[in-house]
């Protein structure tokens, strides 16, 4: 039954993520709220403490696999990073080096570095980026999670393109500086934030997906991102010089191909696909089917 | 100081630079050998042109000079915000030049940021916090955000803010504020040819960014909160 199998994962809390998206009751959680871990920075700001600061990390188990894992917490502070949110992450990162799990698994939810701590958020990014690289150099695949209410945005976006794979809903959304950033910088002719359909076909998750920026685009249940990441965490890329220069290619060919374009649609039909406005409503499923068709962008 | 003006007294043995587009590329002479220069002036904003033409001067080094160090002369203004960039994936051409400076450590070359005018938000995580080694030039500026915008988000006054911003280094913009939380291994100032042999001589093996931080002050919990979990059962 269908209504009775489906949870939302982009509603869910980040202990809720972990509980349905890993095995059954195998989670232990490193520094759990009850040991009182908070911020010690946001009484200046009159803001009160949650007692993980905004992300759960430890050891789990997938598929049955040994596996690392952080869950971001987007209800608080909009998931954003500031000193022991990073710290927590760059020790579960660590701790991959010295437990050698199958995986490292990231759910990130988070808009960014948090500005009541934005020096401790903005080095703490640069920490978990170098921590992260060195899991991936030890040959132990780092996947990423997108499909939270935050999206990836800001130092988490930057993150989030350091893994080796990536699963989004169409839900998500990844960038640098938000629709909202953007349009306060810069004007509303640049980027209206409010036009929710421009914003989702600029930065949501099938576009990024069209784009090759995730591995696989699932529809929002805990069991969909289950399944996606029990086969991403197989792939097995190496994180070396030829790799990047490889990567570099794509990125090039990428920017000269849509240097002119102002919208995911154009995007689309550049790229070959047909009746690019039906793409915004198209399942899944058929978005997929579509984009093997196509045979990618390459 | 422009940027040649600065190279002039980080290699008084000589240096000769190009600069496209506000990109910055040559090499300089110290009594140890040649090093790279990779940079950014007239504080630019990073966005994906930037991030590619940056990209190809880190494979290129990689590729003709392996083990050679690098210095990154840092100054942005932050990084690009325009939808066009965000339309292509500007978070990937960033984590890609991120990746390159990573590697290239990795490789063996000295990787060695030097921010030298501005360096700002995913400006400075694109291209100064992500080297080995990451220093200030006294009289630079490096910031997350400027504290009226600040006030704006948190809806606290700028006159607390600024009052805050004397003893609470972790939010407030400023180089002094970014050493204090580790962020910086120094500040460069005097003889820069000395400050450059020194930093040459720093293997870059490990992080101790967030142990520094703690020992002065302005980090105080990060350092023990990443042990703890990594010394956890």
């Amino acid at each position: 039954m269908r209504l009775k199998t489906f949870r939302s994962y982009f509603e869910a809390t980040a202990r809720q993520r972990v509980a349905g998206v890993f095995d059954k009751n195998s989670f232990a959680e490193l520094c759990p709220p009850s040991e009182q871990f908070g911020s010690p920075h946001l009484k200046h700001f009159n803001i009160p403490l949650s007692f993980d600061d905004g992300v759960v990390v430890g050891d789990v188990l997938l598929g049955g696999m040994k596996i690392c894992c952080a869950a971001q917490e987007g209800r608080f502070m909009g998931g954003a990073i500031g000193e022991v949110h990073s710290a927590k992450i760059v020790g579960i990162l660590k701790r991959c080096l010295k437990k050698k799990p199958e995986a490292m698994v990231f759910l990130f939810d988070s808009g960014g570095v948090r500005l009541q701590e934005a020096n401790a958020g903005e080095i703490g990014v640069a920490e978990i980026i170098r921590a992260l690289l060195d899991v991936r150099y030890a040959g132990i695949p780092v996947i990423g999670a997108i499909g939270g209410s935050c999206g990836v945005f800001g130092g988490a976006g930057i993150i989030s393109g350091c893994c080796d794979a990536l699963v989004v809903s169409e839900e998500a959304r990844i960038g640098v500086s938000g629709p909202e950033v953007i349009e306060t910088n810069m004007g509303v002719d640049v980027f209206d934030s409010r036009d929710r359909a421009l914003v989702w076909r600029t930065c949501g998750g099938k576009h990024r997906y069209i784009l090759e920026m995730a591995d696989d685009i699932v529809e929002n249940s805990m069991e969909a991102f289950r399944n996606a990441l029990i086969k991403l965490m197989k792939i097995k890329k190496t994180y070396d010089l030829a790799g990047l220069e490889k990567e570099h290619e794509i990125l090039k060919k990428r920017s000269t191909d849509f240097s002119d374009c102002r919208d995911g649609f154009d995007v689309w039909r550049k790229i070959g696909f047909s009746d690019v406005e039906k793409i915004p409503s198209l399942t899944v499923e058929d978005l997929k089917a579509q984009q093997k068709n196509r045979g990618g962008v390459k | 100081m422009t940027v040649n003006e600065v190279l002039n007294k980080v290699f008084p043995l000589g240096s000769k630079v190009e600069i496209e587009n506000n990109i910055v590329s040559g090499e300089g002479r110290t009594a140890a050998g040649i090093v790279q220069i990779i940079g950014t002036c007239n504080n630019t904003v990073i966005g994906v042109d930037e991030i590619l033409a940056l990209s190809v001067k880190f494979l290129e080094v990689m590729r003709e000079n392996p083990g050679r160090p690098v210095l990154m002369m840092v100054d942005n203004n932050g990084q690009k915000m325009a939808l066009n960039d965000e339309l292509l994936g500007l978070n990937q051409y960033i984590a890609h030049l991120v990746k390159l400076q990573d590697m290239a450590r990795r490789n063996s070359h000295k990787v060695i940021a030097l921010v030298y005018g501005n360096s700002i938000a995913g400006g400075f995580i694109a291209f100064g916090l992500c080297a080995g080694d990451t220093y200030a030039l006294e009289g630079s500026n490096t910031s997350v955000m400027a504290l009226p915008a600040v006030a704006r988000v948190t809806k606290l006054p700028l006159e607390y803010l600024e009052e805050l911003s004397k003893t609470v280094a972790v939010f407030a913009p400023g180089v002094k504020n970014f050493y204090l939380a580790g962020g910086l291994q120094s500040v460069w100032c005097d003889d820069l040819n000395q400050c450059l042999e020194n930093a040459l001589k720093e293997d870059q093996c490990s992080d101790m960014r967030s142990r520094i931080g703690m020992e002065r002050g302005g980090r105080s919990a990060a350092w023990n909160m990443t042990q703890k979990i990594l010394d956890e059962q």
